[in-house]
């Protein structure tokens, strides 16, 4: 018998019948090379001593784990570095996304020392990243400084209302957790814009400086566990403490805070709340709104307003337990998908098309559905 | 001389540099093809741990210059093996086989006739 033989030169990576759905991709990062994005940094002071031999935003002398990687630290780049809109055009292309929501990726900002200076990256962030992209049509997240709430607020009010603005990124970490009520201007100033909170694993934070975080050794345990620890934490204390009575409409996505947690959240918090619920009315929030209780079972607020971002999915190989797992985890309400380009934990949308776990209305709310819901677009 | 009715011509010497790999679908089978300089290999082109295609390992990255290594993932030609282009899953061309997890994939025989790369697929 005759054999065919044909060369594949399609520059396409992923299966072809991605290209024919709708994908939005909700963690594309951009890095702007330092000296660019410095340019856009407006007081003069603060530039002066951002442009030292420390460089902007200097990492603490510690190791870290990214030589877990085969390339080191090049795996933040393991895929190339997108500059300009153009950049993310080509690598969405190969990917089959739609929509990357672009975010400027200066993931170790949050734990910089100097209030002023790190007010100014931010705001030079925001202005590259409006000048580069969101004028150029790209969707963007703009970057809001969870360490100056008052800032935040001037941030969002400034930026928010340009075209193409998206959703606002920020960061969870191991310190002042989201639910604390020093964020209410903020939560107010989002819900007033209409953009929802993304909440990215912050790279400071890889271990360093956390307790547990000082003894994890493994790139397994590092991205795999401490981030996740402290999303899960940043989440429950935010529904605990009555953020989401306070504010219903706002939306929160963790991004890279891991997801097949969400079943374990769901019914402890739920078991434990109902089973004591006595000291929700003496949170801050319950004291100043004479609430005794929740308005809500706490699963509930999980449902409608925290999602999830799937990078990396680790889906599992059986379809039968991945679909129960999908449905134990509210997926058709809370994931949506990422890629994270260009990193080594790099999710390309194969997941949909390779495992029979996904029904078209299941992949079809978490490659756009649920994103369009809640994103400013 | 090999028995052509095993193999499967793919493509000639010269048509393959030297650290790189292209790609065949062969009877609706995905192969990638490497060439260490020595030999030639014949391998599954997907990743088994996403389906990444292999035959992408070494494309330059985008703006290159700005990151510390050139391409993506790659082809060792001493130690014989390619890395995904994704998350550098590290293959033996010979085996198929990836260390850490004792994942294989599957690798064909792969021989040069005359100026002609053939595959036993």
């Amino acid at each position: 018998m005759e054999s065919s033989v044909r060369r594949l030169e399609s520059d396409t990576e992923v299966p072809d019948q991605a290209f024919e759905d709708e994908i939005i991709d909700l963690d594309f990062h951009v890095n702007p090379l330092e000296d660019e994005l410095l340019a856009y940094v407006e007081d003069d002071r603060a530039l002066d001593k951002l442009t030292t031999e420390y460089g902007a935003t200097p990492i603490m002398g510690k190791w870290d784990a990214a030589y877990g990687i085969k390339e080191g630290q090049e795996g933040l780049f393991t895929q190339g570095r997108a500059k300009y809109a153009e950049d993310v055009a080509e690598a969405s292309e190969t990917l089959a996304v739609d929509e990357p929501i672009v975010n400027a990726g200066i993931n170790n900002l949050n734990l910089q020392h100097h209030p002023v200076l790190k007010n100014s990256v931010c705001q030079a962030a925001n202005d590259y990243m409006l000048d580069h992209f969101a004028d150029e049509g790209v969707y963007t997240s703009m970057m809001v400084p969870k360490w100056d709430p008052d800032y935040a607020v001037e941030e969002i009010e400034r930026v928010a209302g340009e075209d193409n603005i998206a959703a606002a990124y920020s960061w969870f970490d191991p310190k002042v957790p989201w639910g604390n009520e020093q964020f209410d201007p903020v939560f107010e100033a989002l819900v007033e814009n209409d953009l929802p909170l993304l909440l990215h694993g912050s790279l400071s934070y890889w271990p360093q400086h956390s307790y547990v975080g000082d003894d994890m050794l493994t790139w397994t345990e590092v991205l795999g566990f401490d981030w996740p620890v402290y999303a899960m934490v940043n989440v429950v204390n935010m529904i605990m403490r009555g953020v989401f009575d306070k504010f219903p409409d706002l939306d929160v996505v963790i991004q890279e805070g891991g997801h097949w947690w969400v079943p374990f959240l769901r019914y402890r918090m739920d078991e434990f709340y109902e089973m004591h619920p006595d000291d929700i009315q003496i949170t801050p929030r319950k004291m100043d709104s004479g609430e005794k209780y929740l308005e809500r079972t706490p699963s509930e607020y999980l449902r409608d307003n925290i999602y999830l971002c799937t990078q990396p999915f680790a889906l599992p190989r059986g379809a039968g337990d991945a679909e129960n797992l999908l449905d134990l985890s509210m997926a058709d309400d809370m994931f949506i998908y990422s890629s994270d380009w260009p990193h080594q934990t790099l999710d390309p949308p194969t997941w949909f098309y390779t495992s029979r776990a996904f029904d078209d209305h299941t992949r079809e709310r978490i490659l756009s559905g649920n994103a369009k819901d809640i994103l400013n677009i | 001389m090999v028995d052509n009715d095993d193999f499967t011509k793919v493509a000639e010497v010269g048509d393959i540099p030297k650290g790189e790999g292209e790609a065949f679908e062969i009877n609706g089978i995905e192969i990638a093809v490497f060439n260490t300089g020595d030999e030639y290999y014949a391998i599954s082109n997907r990743c088994s741990h996403q389906r990444a295609p292999l035959h992408k390992a070494g494309d330059e990255k985008i703006n290159s210059e700005d990151t510390w290594t050139d391409e993506r993932g790659g082809v060792d030609t001493e130690a014989c093996t390619v890395s995904c282009p994704w998350h550098l899953w590290e293959w033996d061309l010979e085996t198929g086989e990836h260390e850490a997890s004792g994942q294989c994939i599957g690798t064909f025989d792969c021989v040069v006739d005359d100026n002609d790369i053939l595959v036993d697929v």
